[in-house]
This record gives structure tokens, C-alpha cells and sequence, in this order.
């Protein structure tokens, strides 16, 4: 009577650790950057950025009463040039409604950026920005790219597309800012860390 | 050396220790120590597992600079971590905080401790016959049955809650929107001509594109719906139905818009040669007749005609009902 009940005790035991060792290991492989972005309803971290260009660039202040989009982006990533033409698309359709975009090199000189560029085709309603030393990255909590956030006119992230973003996200998610709404995250898709990473 | 002296000079040895062990834990350490300190708690982002203080990865050495640079600036180390923990949550922390979620990974350790010490405990102050007693056989049973429960029980606790704890994560699972199945009616037209932008090649888009147009078109926008309407007439994998509406659109455009009633007929005609039965596209081609050119008899004619078909739309006869009254009233003008 003794035995069996010691081995009942002990099937149940390994049963039950056999149900763990599942549930963890089915986490294996899963993207660690998928969590929800803290930063969702706070304020955008601030950030001047110069153009990849050595131009002027952008200041974020400056765009307050704008949507703004910002779009972490690099050559090496291929989600993100999968997104491109949507991205421009939706640079073209917006850019006279208040509506801003903003590409941030991420992990790239900007030579190759923009030699990426010249070879893409750039939108000419999108300021390409350089981040060096990846603060404005690091402000955001990129964990990979392409990682898209959304700024209300009131300075507030209110949105974040994890993933490959196309025009029918884009418009839509910037549709709901206008119409008040906070579209929180959405996630597409995998993102890419550089090769070297 | 006495027994005396031998213990003051342990006590002595031990002070001596002691103070130096307390002296060296308070003392402030260095600003790169500081920096290599905070580094081993933060979890490189785009990393397996590794800390930004040992990671080669470019990502990495830019949070180590940040972190040095916010040392240098006397930041202290909380703030710092704060900082970073306000931009990625707590998944870069290698020690995963003792609140909410990952609470368990701390408290199940010492509940299982406790547990283990308390059955230790029930264990001894509750023998079990010994081996010449063989009076309590029901004693032993209810004690092993008792402590496999609460093995398992304590098992069970913690797979719960750590499924529960993995479960919160979102999944990747939204993908991209879906032209065919997203509601159109809350898209603006901004979105939509980024849709149709960036989809140019896909000839499911002109679903799209038509709505966008019959938006433009109804709103008076000739200029906007023009382009659209255009392509879809022009585009070989247009349906049947497609070609019709943007032939007969750009046709009444073109009489409407400029007064040309030989384009507008020939675009129709266009459309007819498709579906010679196509009510919309006789009813329009009428209707351009009798206000460009007057040919009221015959507008009157193709109304009656387009009247009696009883597969007619709705809203379609409606019209034609409104405008038969004017063109009968007396070779009234059209509207």
C-alpha cells in the first residue's frame, strides 16, 4: 500500500514537472522585444536630431500640434525594406495634414543609409535623421527594428508598430490619432537586430 | 601565552576585521566600477541573455556609454537604472524585479524552503512505527499520503503561476491589415491613397481605388477622382463591372466637368461595348443627350425602356423616375 501511493506521489510529481518544462520551453526562440512599450500615453522623450545629410534635421519640440511618426529603419533590415514604399506612401498621402514622419538610422553610418536611400527611393515629405550613439533608440526602448511609434499633437506616445508597418497601418493608425483615439501596440511582425549584434 | 591573552587577541584580530569589512563595503567605489556595476544588472536588449557590461554588441556599448556619461554627470545608480527601465520595461533587467509578475521567481524559492523545513518538522514530531511496531500501519499512510499532496500542491502552485506570469506577454499575432477585409467607410482618404500608392502593381486594388474615386465623385471632386477612375479604365485586369463604372464616371465628368458631350458619349459607348445591357451606363448615356445636346424624345424613350426592368436598383429607378417627371413635363430642361 505504501509503494503505490510513494509511486503515485512521485508520477504526479514528475507529470506536473514535465507541464512546466512545456510551458517553458515553449517561450524558447519567441522575440524577447515583445513587450508592451512603457512609454505608450507618457510623453515622447524629446530628442534633436541632425539629418543624415548633415542637414538640420529635427527637433521634436518643434512638431508639437503635429502627428509625428517616427520610424527606426536601417539598411541591413529587410522588414524594413519590405516597408519602404509604404512608408513613403504614406509620407506623400499625409504630408500636408499635420502629419510628420521621421526616419531614424539606427545602427548604420550615415553614408550607408543614405546610399540605401538613393537606391530605395526617398520620399521627399520624410526627414532622415542620424542617432549617434543610439540615444534616441535607447530613449525609445528599440529592441529591433523596424519599430514605428506615433506622437500626438500633444506630445504623448500614443501608438508603436512592432513589425513591418504598410500604408493601410499607417493611415489607419494615424486616422484613429485624429479621431482622438490612443491605438496602444501592434505588433506585425519580427524585427531585426544588425547582423553583428 | 595564556589563555586570557590568546582570546583578547582573537576578539582584537576580529575588530580589527570587522571594521575594515565595514569600512571597505561603505566606501563609495569607483566611477568606472559604478559604470561596470550597473552594466552587469542591465540585460542587453538585442542580446541573448547578456549584460550591456559584457556584450560586444554595438547596442550595448552605446548603453554603456550612456551609463557612464549619466555617472560622470553624478546621476546615482537607481536613477539610471529608472531611466532605462522607463524606455524598456523590466525585460532589461537581469534580476527580474520582486513585484508583480516575476514576485513568484523570488517567493517560490523560499515558500518551497519553508515548506520543506515544515514537513521536515511534522516529519519528526509525527515518527513513524518503527520497525518492531507493526500496530500503526494507518499512521504511515495518512503521513506519506499528506506530504505527496502538498508536494504536488506546491508543484502545481507554481506551474500556475508562472504559465500565468508567460501568458501575459502579447502575442505576435495581428499581422498586416488586410485591404480586403478592412471597413472602408472609417478610412480617410489620406490612408487610402497611401494604400493605393503603395500597392500599385496589385490589381486587387481597384476595389480601392474606386471607392476613393466614388468618395471624390460624389463630393463634386472631379479633379481627385479623374486619375483614379482613369487608370481602373485603362487597367486590362479591371472587371467587367469595374471598366463600366469608371468608363460611365469619367463620361458624365466629361460633360459635366467640361461640357463635352462626343467624349462623354464615346466613353460610354466604351462602356456598352462591355455590357450592352448595362442600366447605369444607358441611363447616364441618356441623360448626357438630353442635357448636352436636347434630345429629350429620346431620353424619354431609354427611361421608359430602363423602367421596366424589374431587376432595376433602387436607388437607380429613383432617379430616373425624378428625372422622366421633368423630361415629360412639358420637354422640360434637364436638372
Amino acid at each position: 500500500m505504501t509503494g503505490r501511493i510513494l509511486r503515485w506521489a512521485g508520477l504526479a510529481v514528475v507529470g506536473v514537472t514535465v507541464v512546466l518544462a512545456v510551458v517553458l520551453a515553449s517561450r524558447f526562440g519567441s522575440d524577447p522585444g515583445l513587450v508592451d512599450s512603457p512609454l505608450i500615453g507618457k510623453p515622447a522623450p524629446e530628442f534633436t536630431l541632425a539629418g543624415l545629410d548633415g542637414s538640420e534635421g529635427a527637433s521634436l519640440s518643434d512638431l508639437r500640434g503635429d502627428i509625428v511618426v517616427v520610424n527606426f529603419f536601417a539598411s541591413w533590415c529587410l522588414e524594413c525594406r519590405d516597408e519602404h514604399d509604404d512608408l513613403v506612401a504614406a509620407s506623400e498621402s499625409f504630408g500636408d495634414q499635420d502629419v510628420t514622419f521621421l526616419q531614424v538610422a539606427y545602427q548604420e553610418a550615415a553614408a550607408e543609409s543614405l546610399s540605401y536611400l538613393a537606391e530605395a527611393g526617398a520620399s521627399s515629405t520624410t526627414r532622415y535623421l542620424a542617432d549617434p550613439g543610439s540615444r534616441t533608440a535607447i530613449a525609445y526602448g528599440v529592441f529591433g527594428i523596424p519599430e514605428t511609434f506615433f506622437i500626438d499633437p500633444e506630445g504623448t506616445v500614443v501608438g508603436k508598430i512592432i513589425g513591418e508597418a504598410d500604408a493601410l497601418i499607417l493611415g489607419a493608425t494615424i486616422d484613429s490619432i485624429r479621431n482622438g483615439e490612443q491605438p496602444g501596440q501592434q505588433i506585425t511582425g519580427d524585427t531585426q537586430q544588425r547582423p553583428d549584434a | 601565552m595564556s589563555e586570557r591573552t590568546r582570546n583578547i587577541a582573537s576578539v582584537a584580530v576580529i575588530a580589527v576585521m570587522s571594521v575594515a569589512l565595514l569600512l571597505l563595503t561603505s566606501t563609495q567605489p569607483a566611477t568606472s566600477d559604478r559604470v561596470q556595476q550597473i552594466g552587469t544588472r542591465i540585460k542587453c536588449p538585442v542580446c541573448q541573455g547578456e549584460s550591456i557590461a559584457n556584450s560586444p554588441s554595438q547596442m550595448a556599448e552605446d548603453m554603456m556609454d550612456l551609463v557612464s556619461e549619466r555617472v560622470s554627470s553624478g546621476v546615482p545608480d537607481q536613477q539610471i537604472i529608472d531611466e532605462l527601465l522607463g524606455s524598456y520595461t523590466g525585460a532589461v533587467l537581469l534580476d527580474p524585479p520582486a513585484s508583480g509578475n516575476t514576485l513568484v521567481l523570488w517567493v517560490a524559492p523560499v515558500v518551497a524552503l519553508a515548506v520543506g523545513i515544515a514537513m521536515i518538522l511534522w516529519w519528526r514530531r509525527h515518527p513513524g512505527p518503527s520497525a518492531d511496531d507493526a500496530t500503526a500501519p494507518g499512521k504511515s499512510r495518512t503521513r506519506l499520503v499528506i506530504g505527496g499532496v502538498a508536494l504536488v500542491l506546491a508543484f502545481a502552485g507554481i506551474v500556475a503561476v508562472a504559465a500565468n506570469s508567460l501568458q501575459d506577454r502579447p502575442a505576435a499575432a495581428a499581422g498586416a491589415a488586410d485591404i480586403d477585409e478592412q471597413d472602408l467607410s472609417e478610412v480617410s482618404n489620406e490612408t487610402m491613397e497611401a494604400v493605393i500608392a503603395a500597392n500599385v502593381e496589385d490589381p486587387q486594388i481597384n476595389g480601392m481605388r474606386l471607392a476613393l474615386a466614388e468618395r471624390y465623385f460624389d463630393s463634386g471632386d472631379y479633379r481627385s477622382a479623374f486619375p483614379h477612375y482613369l487608370v481602373v479604365a485603362e487597367d486590362p485586369n479591371a472587371t467587367g463591372a469595374e471598366a463600366i463604372t469608371a468608363l460611365v464616371r469619367l463620361g458624365w465628368m466629361a460633360y459635366d466637368g467640361n461640357g463635352e458631350v462626343e467624349t462623354a458619349t464615346r466613353l460610354i459607348d466604351e462602356a456598352l461595348a462591355i455590357d450592352p445591357g448595362s442600366a447605369v451606363a444607358r441611363y447616364v448615356r441618356a441623360r448626357v443627350l438630353w442635357c448636352g445636346a436636347g434630345e429629350t424624345d429620346q431620353a424619354i424613350e431609354t427611361f421608359e425602356e430602363l423602367l421596366t426592368d424589374p431587376e432595376l436598383a433602387t436607388e437607380t429607378r429613383t432617379q430616373i423616375e425624378a428625372d422622366l417627371e421633368i423630361a415629360n413635363d412639358g420637354g422640360g430642361e434637364c436638372p
